[in-house]
C-alpha cells in the first residue's frame, strides 16, 4: 500500500505527514499523533465523542479518511487552551457542572465551539441542535446546554 | 432550616476535582494508555448462542506471523470460572457456549489487524443445542438446562400477613401483567484495559473497571496468584452505570492471561459492537401484579410474581432481584403481601447490575398499578398516593419499621405543586381527541440506601496532608463520572477547613487502598463520604493538637477555616494551613488519616422474606408532561419535574447532574431503548440501532432537592444516583395514559406500541392453508444480494412487490417467504 | 480497515479516467459518511482504490441559471440547508437536509453521496424527485442526463455504472404559487433514520384550486416514485382536510399494492396516510 504525503495544520501546528491511507482521522490523531483527547465511542458517526473541527466545521473524525485532511486546518480539544489559559467554553463547562464522566466532553466542546464561532449568542434550541450529534449518557444534557448558553453572557 | 449556612464547602456546587483534566483532554481513559511493545489482545466469540464445543483447532492461527499467543480455556492456570455470587461464568468457554458473547479463544498479536486475521483462522467445531430465550419457558422442567439441573437459580420471597384473607376483604381485584426489556448501559466509553507484567511477578492492569476488588479477586484466582501480585488500577471511567463490572472482570483476566503468557504488555479494547454483544444488560422482567382493593382505595392484599431473565450467567441477579423483592410493593401500606421473584438462565445476554438495580422494573409495575387503582376508585394519582403512601413509623412489607423522616408525602407535594399537577391532569384527561394530545403523569418511590442486607458494607478512605499543605485523597470507592471523588474531597476540605484546590484525588489502585467492596447501590457518598469524614477527623485532630502546642491555646478554642488556623474567639488567623502542616512534619506527627466506615446493621430472613433490609431509605417523586402524536405514536416529553430527598446535597451541582442524567436515562427506558435478542442473536450492536436520547429528546428538567438530613450519612447525606433513574419511565407511561386513555404494559413505549398497543413482531407461525408447493417453487427462484450497508436484499424475478430487505440472510429469506405467502393468499 | 490505494484528484476528467481504468475496483469517496461505515465492516468488500473526489472544486456549489437550480454533488447538507436559493425555490429540500443525522453528518455528508448511495431512507431523494430533478452522470465515454426518478432500480441499486461520476443535479425553481413540505418520522428527534417520510408540493391557481400536486413517499415503496393516483385526486380540487385524508389513504393503498402486506404494514398503512395528509396540509399553510 502506497503511503500518502499530506500537510495539515492541527491546533495551529503545521504537520507534514507520510501516512497510510486506510486509517481514519480518529486513528491518525489518537494512534499516530498521540492526541488522545479525541475519543472513540462508536466509530460509525453516532456518538460524536470523536468530534473535531475541520476548517471550523464540526465533523466526526471516525468518518474522515486520514488523507482527506490534506491542506486543511484542524482543531482538537488539545488546541482549545491558549497560552496556558482555559478557553471560555472549557471554563464554563467546569463552572456549570457540565462534566460528569467526561468521555463526551471533548466532542461536546468541539461541537459547541463550532456553534459559538458562528453564533455567539445562540438560543437554547440552537444549542440543542448543535450538540444533537453528541451523545451523553451521564448528564441529561441540561448543564451542558446551560454551560454553552452562558459562555458569552 | 438546615445547617447549610455553617458549611463552607458542603452543599456548594464546588467544581469537580477531575473537571480540569476532562475539559482539556488530559484525562486518561483506559484506551488512552499505551506502552512500547504492547501487543493487541482479541477474543474469539461464540458462533452459536447455545452449543457444545467439540473441538478447537488453533494451529493455523498460531502460525500467523506476528501472533505471540493463542489461548483457550485449557491454558488458564487457576479457576476457569468467576462470579461474585455464583461462580459459574466462563472466562473462556470450555465445553459449552451459553450465549453469543461467550469467549472461546484469545489471541495476542503485534497489531490489531494480525490479531483479527488470526482469529478468523481458529477453527471451532460446535454441536448446536436448543436455544432457550423465553425465561418462562426456561422454568419448565422439560426445557434443556443451561447450567446444572435447574434453570431457575434464584427464588426470593416476602411473606407478610395472609393474602387470602386480604383478597377476601377486598371489594375488587386488580390483576395485570407487565413486561420490561433488556437495556444496554451505553456508557459512551467502550471497555478497555492495558495489562503489564509486574516486576516481581504478577500483573498490573489499568482499565475501565468499576469494581476493582472483585475484579482483582477473580483475576488472582484465575492466574493462581496471591492478591498482592495482582494490581488493578482504575483509569478514568467513561461511564459505567453498573456496567463495567463482570464485563471488565473477564476482560482483565483475559488480558492478564495473555500478558503473563507473553511476558509483554497486552492491550485490549472492545469495539462498540463487541461491547454490546458481550456485556450484560438490565434484566427484562415479566411482572404479574394482583391487588385486592377496597372501594375507598385501600389496598388489602398484594400478590406479586416476577420472573427475571438472568441470561447465560448468574452475575448480580441474586442481588438485583433481592432489591426488587424488598421494594416490590412500593412505599404503600398493605397488611397482606406475598411476593415471589425468580431469576432464570436463558441463552440471552446475561443480566446484572444497572443503575436502579432491580427498581426500575418494579417501579414501572407498581406506579402503573397505582394509577389503574386511582382510576377505578375515582381518585386522582396524587390523592391515591397520599392515601396509601408511607409515613414515619410505617412498617414495610418486610416488617421494617421506618423510623427516619419518611418524606414521601413531602416529595409528592413539592413535585406536584411545582407543575400544577392535579389541575393539568384533570384538564388533559377531558380534552377531546386531537392529533397531538398532552398528558401528565406521576410516579413515586422509596429506595433502600446502599447494599442493604445483601452484602458486607464497609469502605476505606485515606487522606494524606503533604508537608506543604496540599492534600492527597484516595479511596476504595471509584468514580465513574458520578462525582464520588469530588464529594469525598469536599467532605475532607470541609473538615480540614481548606479550599478544594488543595486536593488531589488519586484514581483507585487495589494495592494502595483496602478492599472497599463494590461501588454500587449509590453507596459512594454515604459510605465513601463517611469514611472520608472519619479520615479527615483523624488528621484534623493531629493538626489541632499540634496547633495547640504551637500557640499555647486550648484545642477547643482553635479551628481550621479558610486555609488558616483560627482563634475562634477573636477570629484571628494564627497560622496558615501550610505552616501548620510543616509544623506537624517537623514534630514527626503523621498527617495521614485512614477512615473506615462500616454500615449500620441490617438483617434478613431469607425463608420468610422479613427483615431490616436497608439501614435507611430515600424518597422521590417524578412528573412527566408529554405530547403524544396520536396518529403516529410518537411521544415527546415536554416538561419534567424530579423531586428527591437526598438527605443532604454535598455538592449541589453534582446532585442536579445526577437527577438530570437519571431522568434522561429513564426517558430512554420509557420511550426508546430496547436491546432485542431474537433466538439468542442480538439485533442492536451499535448506537445506530440502539437509540439513546439525544439533546433534542430530553426536555428541560426541573429538579427539586429536598434535604432531610439523615443521622446515618456524612453531614446528613444519603444518595441520589439510582433514585434519579428509577421513576421517569412510569411517570411517562402514566402521562401517555392521561393523554390517550391507552395504557402501555410493555416497555418501551415506542411508535408501534403507542399507536397499535403492541410491538411489531414477525409472526413465527405461517398460514398452513397456503399452497406450500407453489411457495417453495417460487422461493427457489429467489435471488439474494448483500447490499453495501451489510443488509440482505431478496426478490423473486417476475413477481412485482415480492421483495425483502433484512439484516441477515436468514431473516431476509423468512421475510421474503412471508411476503410471498401473503401474496399467494 | 484493509489496505487500499488512495487516489485524490482535482479534476473531473482525471476522476473519470481513473474510474475507467479501475472499474468495479475503485470506489468514489465524497463526504465518506456512508463509505467509511462500509469500509469498517468486518467482512466489507474492500476496493483496490478509493478515489477521493472531495477536492474537485467544480463539483461543489449551489447556483441558478435559466430557471433551474444547479446543485453540484459535493454540496453538503449544511450548505443546502443554509442556501437562500434552496429556501426560496425548493423549501422542502432544505427541510429534508436540516433533518439529516446531526450537524457533524450534515457538515460532511453530500447530496451526491445521498443520491448515489440510494438507501431507502435517503432523505434528500423524495424532495428531489418531487422537484422533478434530473441528474447528469459523466464517465470517460461522455455524459448522460436522466430524470432522478428513473435512476433508481431498487434499494442501493441505481443505473449508474461503476465508472460514472455524478456531476450535477438540476431542477426547475418552484414557482411562486407553489408550496412544499417534507415530513420525516423517526424514532427520536435527531440522529434518526426515516421510518417513513413524505415530500409534497402543491400549486394552486388564482381561484385557489389545486393545479399541480406531487407526492413522493420515502422509506415506503420498493423504490421512489410520485404517487400519481393520489396526485390526480387533488387536481382541480379545493384543498380540504377530507381531500387530503383521501389522498393519504390512496398513497397507503398504492404502497400496499407494491409491497404486499408484511409484518410492518400494520403500522405503515395508517401512518403513511397521516404523513401525506400532514404534508399536504403543510403546503397550504400561509
Ligand atoms: C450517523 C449518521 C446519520 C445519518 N443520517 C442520515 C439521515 O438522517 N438521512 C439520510 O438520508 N442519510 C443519513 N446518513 C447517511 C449519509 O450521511 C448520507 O447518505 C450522505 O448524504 C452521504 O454522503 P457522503 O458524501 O458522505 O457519501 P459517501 O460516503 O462519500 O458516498 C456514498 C456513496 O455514493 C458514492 N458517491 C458519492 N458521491 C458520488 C459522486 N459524485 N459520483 C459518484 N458516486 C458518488 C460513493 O461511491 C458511495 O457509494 C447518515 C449517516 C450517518 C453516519
Ligand atoms: S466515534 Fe466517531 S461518532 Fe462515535
Ligand atoms: S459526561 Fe459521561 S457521557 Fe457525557
Amino acid at each position: 500500500m502506497k503511503k500518502i504525503k499530506i500537510s495539515t495544520t492541527i491546533n495551529s501546528k503545521k504537520y507534514y505527514l507520510d501516512i497510510n491511507p486506510n486509517v481514519t482521522l480518529l486513528d491518525l490523531l489518537r494512534d499516530e499523533l498521540g492526541l488522545t483527547g479525541t475519543k472513540r465511542g462508536c466509530e460509525i458517526g453516532e456518538c460524536g465523542a470523536c468530534t473535531v473541527l475541520i476548517n471550523g466545521e464540526a465533523v466526526n473524525s471516525c468518518l474522515v479518511l486520514a488523507p482527506q485532511i490534506d491542506g486543511k486546518e484542524l482543531l482538537t480539544v488539545e488546541g482549545l487552551m491558549a497560552e496556558g489559559k482555559l478557553h471560555p467554553l472549557q471554563q464554563s463547562f467546569m463552572d456549570h457542572d457540565a462534566v460528569q464522566c467526561g468521555f463526551c466532553t471533548p466532542g461536546m466542546l468541539m461541537s459547541s465551539k463550532a456553534l459559538l464561532d458562528e453564533n455567539p449568542n445562540p438560543a437554547e434550541e440552537e444549542i440543542r441542535t448543535a450538540i444533537s450529534g453528541n451523545l451523553c449518557r451521564c448528564t441529561g444534557y441540561v448543564q451542558i446546554v446551560e454551560a454553552i448558553g452562558k459562555v458569552n453572557k | 432550616m438546615s445547617t447549610q449556612n455553617q458549611h463552607k464547602i458542603i452543599g456548594k456546587s464546588e467544581c469537580r476535582v477531575d473537571a480540569w483534566g476532562k475539559v482539556t483532554g488530559r484525562a486518561k481513559f483506559a484506551e488512552d494508555y499505551n506502552v512500547g511493545h504492547q501487543l493487541w489482545g482479541k477474543v474469539l466469540r461464540a458462533k452459536h448462542p447455545h452449543a457444545k464445543i467439540l473441538k478447537i483447532d488453533t494451529s493455523k492461527a498460531e502460525k500467523v506471523a506476528g501472533v505471540e499467543a493463542v489461548l483457550t480455556a485449557k491454558d488458564i492456570p487457576g479457576s476457569k470460572v468467576f462470579g461474585i455470587v455464583v461462580s459459574n461464568q466462563a472466562i473462556l468457554a470450555e465445553d459449552k457456549v451459553r450465549y453469543l458473547g461467550d469467549g472461546v479463544a484469545l489471541i495476542a498479536a503485534k497489531t490489531e489487524e494480525i490479531a483479527d486475521e488470526a482469529l478468523s483462522l481458529i477453527e471451532v467445531e460446535y454441536e448446536p443445542l436448543l436455544v432457550v430465550t423465553d425465561p418462562e419457558e426456561a422454568m419448565n422442567p422439560e426445557t434443556i438446562k443451561i447450567h446444572g439441573d435447574d434453570n431457575t437459580f434464584v427464588h426470593h420471597k416476602v411473606r407478610k400477613g395472609d393474602v387470602d384473607k386480604g383478597f377476601a376483604e377486598a371489594n375488587f381485584i386488580l390483576e395485570k401483567k407487565f413486561k420490561t426489556q433488556f437495556v444496554e448501559h451505553s456508557y459512551i466509553e467502550p471497555e478497555a484495559v492495558l495489562a503489564e507484567p509486574a516486576e516481581q511477578g504478577g500483573v498490573r492492569v489499568t482499565g475501565s473497571v468499576q469494581n476493582l476488588f472483585s475484579t482483582r479477586r477473580s483475576t488472582a484466582a484465575a492466574l493462581n496468584l496471591p492478591l498482592n501480585k495482582v494490581q488493578i488500577i482504575q483509569a478514568t471511567l467513561g461511564g459505567s452505570f453498573g456496567g463495567k463490572d463482570e464485563a471488565m472482570t473477564s476482560m482483565c483476566i483475559r488480558a492478564a492471561l495473555l500478558c503473563l503468557k507473553t511476558c509483554k504488555p497486552v492491550k485490549m479494547v472492545n469495539t462498540r459492537e463487541e461491547s454490546m454483544l458481550e456485556s450484560y444488560k438490565r434484566h427484562p422482567y415479566t411482572l404479574y401484579y394482583k391487588w385486592g382493593v377496597k372501594n375507598d382505595g385501600t389496598i388489602t392484599a398484594m400478590e406479586i410474581r416476577i420472573i427475571a431473565d438472568g441470561g447465560a450467567y448468574a452475575s448480580m441477579s441474586p442481588f438485583v432481584t433481592w432489591r426488587s423483592v424488598v421494594q416490590a410493593t412500593g412505599p404503600y401500606y398493605c397488611d397482606n403481601v406475598k411476593t415471589d421473584i425468580y431469576a432464570v438462565y436463558t441463552n440471552n445476554n446475561y443480566t446484572g447490575a444497572m443503575r436502579g438495580f432491580g427498581s426500575p422494573q418494579v417501579n414501572f409495575a407498581i406506579e402503573s398499578m397505582m394509577d389503574i387503582l386511582a382510576e377505578k376508585v375515582g381518585k386522582d394519582p396524587l390523592e391515591i398516593r397520599l392515601q396509601n403512601g408511607f409515613e414515619r413509623g410505617a412498617i414495610t412489607a418486610t416488617g421494617q419499621n421506618l423510623e427516619h423522616n419518611v418524606s414521601l408525602k413531602e416529595v409528592l407535594q413539592k413535585a406536584t405543586a411545582e407543575i400544577n399537577f392535579q389541575e393539568k391532569w384533570k384538564k388533559y384527561r377531558s380534552e377531546p381527541n386531537t392529533q397531538k394530545k398532552r398528558g401528565i403523569g406521576l410516579a413515586c418511590s422509596y429506595r433502600g440506601v446502599s447494599l442493604g442486607a445483601e452484602g458486607t458494607d464497609a469502605v476505606g478512605t485515606i487522606i494524606s496532608v503533604q508537608t506543604d499543605g496540599s492534600v492527597i485523597v484516595s479511596s476504595g470507592i471509584t468514580d465513574m463520572g458520578q462525582g464520588a471523588q469530588t464529594q469525598m474531597s469536599q467532605i475532607a476540605a470541609e473538615v480540614l477547613g481548606i479550599s478544594m484546590d488543595r486536593i488531589q484525588f488519586l484514581n483507585t489502585n487495589t494495592s494502595r487502598v483496602p478492599d472497599s467492596g463494590p461501588t454500587v447501590a449509590s453507596r459512594g457518598t454515604i459510605m465513601g463520604g463517611s469514611a472520608a469524614k472519619k479520615a479527615a477527623e483523624i488528621v484534623q485532630a493531629t493538626l489541632l493538637t499540634t496547633a495547640s502546642e504551637m500557640t499555647g491555646l486550648d484545642v477547643q478554642s482553635l479551628e481550621l477555616k479558610d486555609n488558616y488556623l483560627i482563634d475562634i474567639e477573636s477570629g484571628q488567623r494564627l497560622a496558615s494551613f501550610n505552616e501548620l502542616a510543616a509544623e506537624c512534619f517537623k514534630k514527626g506527627r503523621p498527617t495521614y488519616g485512614f477512615g473506615w466506615h462500616k454500615s449500620p446493621k441490617t438483617s434478613w430472613d431469607e425463608d420468610h422474606g422479613q427483615g431490616e433490609a436497608y439501614f435507611t431509605w430515600v424518597y422521590g417523586a417524578n412528573i412527566a408532561e408529554v405530547e403524544v402524536d396520536t396518529e403516529t405514536g410518537k411521544v415527546d416529553v415536554l416538561n419534567f419535574v424530579s423531586c428527591h430527598d437526598v438527605g443532604k446535597a454535598i455538592n449541589r451541582g453534582a446532585v442536579l447532574g445526577q437527577i438530570y442524567g437519571g431522568v434522561a436515562m429513564g426517558l430512554g427506558y420509557g420511550l426508546l431503548e430496547e436491546f432485542e435478542i431474537e433466538n439468542g442473536i442480538p439485533k442492536q450492536l451499535n448506537f445506530d440501532e440502539y437509540s439513546l436520547p439525544t439533546s433534542m429528546d430530553v426536555p428541560k428538567i426541573k429538579a427539586i432537592v429536598v434535604e432531610n438530613e439523615d443521622a446515618l450519612g456524612p453531614f446528613g447525606a444519603k444518595s441520589i444516583g439510582e433514585p434519579a433513574n428509577e421513576l421517569a419511565a412510569p411517570a411517562i407511561i402514566n402521562a401517555i395514559y392521561n393523554a390517550t386513555g391507552k395504557r402501555i404494559y410493555e416497555l418501551p413505549a415506542n411508535l408501534e406500541r403507542v399507536l397499535l398497543g403492541h410491538k411489531l413482531v414477525r409472526p413465527k407461525e405461517r398460514g398452513s392453508v397456503l399452497k406450500e408447493k407453489d411457495i417453495q417453487a417460487a422461493m427457489h427462484r429467489a435471488v439474494y444480494e448483500l447490499l453495501p450497508d451489510g443488509t440482505f436484499y431478496a426478490e423473486i424475478p417476475g413477481l412485482q412487490g415480492v421483495y425483502a430487505n433484512a439484516k441477515s440472510l436468514e431473516e431476509c429469506r423468512e421475510q421474503l417467504q412471508e411476503v410471498l405467502e401473503k401474496e399467494v393468499a | 480497515m484493509k489496505p487500499f490505494e488512495y487516489i485524490s484528484t482535482k479534476s473531473i476528467n482525471e476522476a473519470t479516467q481513473v474510474l475507467s481504468e479501475y472499474k468495479q475496483d475503485a470506489r468514489v469517496l465524497a463526504g465518506g459518511t456512508d463509505v467509511l461505515i462500509e469500509l469498517r465492516r468486518p467482512h466489507a468488500k474492500i476496493p483496490k482504490a478509493i478515489l477521493d473526489i472531495s477536492y474537485i472544486e467544480s463539483l461543489n456549489g449551489i447556483s441558478e441559471s435559466d430557471g433551474l437550480i444547479i446543485l453540484k454533488p459535493l454540496s453538503t447538507h449544511t450548505q443546502i440547508l443554509k442556501s437562500d436559493l434552496v429556501r426560496k425555490y425548493a423549501q422542502l429540500l432544505g427541510i429534508a437536509a436540516s433533518q439529516i443525522g446531526a450537524p457533524q453528518i450534515r457538515n460532511r455528508g453530500t447530496v451526491g453521496g445521498n443520491v448515489m448511495n440510494a438507501a431507502t431512507c435517503a432523505d434528500t431523494v423524495p424532495p428531489l424527485i418531487a422537484l422533478d430533478a434530473e441528474i447528469t452522470l459523466r464517465s470517460n465515454g461522455g455524459s448522460r442526463t436522466m430524470k432522478l426518478v428513473d435512476f433508481f432500480i431498487k434499494p442501493y441499486k441505481t443505473k449508474a455504472e461503476s465508472d460514472d461520476v455524478l456531476i450535477e443535479i438540476t431542477f426547475p425553481k418552484l414557482p411562486s404559487n407553489a408550496q412544499s413540505a417534507f415530513i420525516k418520522l423517526g424514532r427520536r428527534n435527531a440522529l434518526s433514520i426515516s421510518r417513513l417520510s413524505v415530500a409534497a408540493i402543491l400549486m394552486q391557481d388564482k381561484k385557489g384550486l389545486i393545479s399541480e400536486a406531487r407526492i413522493v413517499p420515502g422509506a415506503a415503496l420498493p423504490t421512489w416514485m410520485r404517487v400519481k393516483e393520489a396526485e390526480e385526486m387533488l387536481i382541480g380540487e379545493k384543498p380540504s382536510l377530507k381531500l387530503f385524508t383521501a389522498a393519504g389513504q390512496k398513497v397507503s393503498e398504492v404502497m400496499i399494492s407494491y409491497t404486499g402486506r408484511r409484518w410492518s404494514t400494520e403500522y405503515k398503512e395508517p401512518v403513511i396516510g397521516v404523513l401525506v395528509r400532514r404534508a399536504l396540509e403543510g403546503c397550504v399553510k400561509d
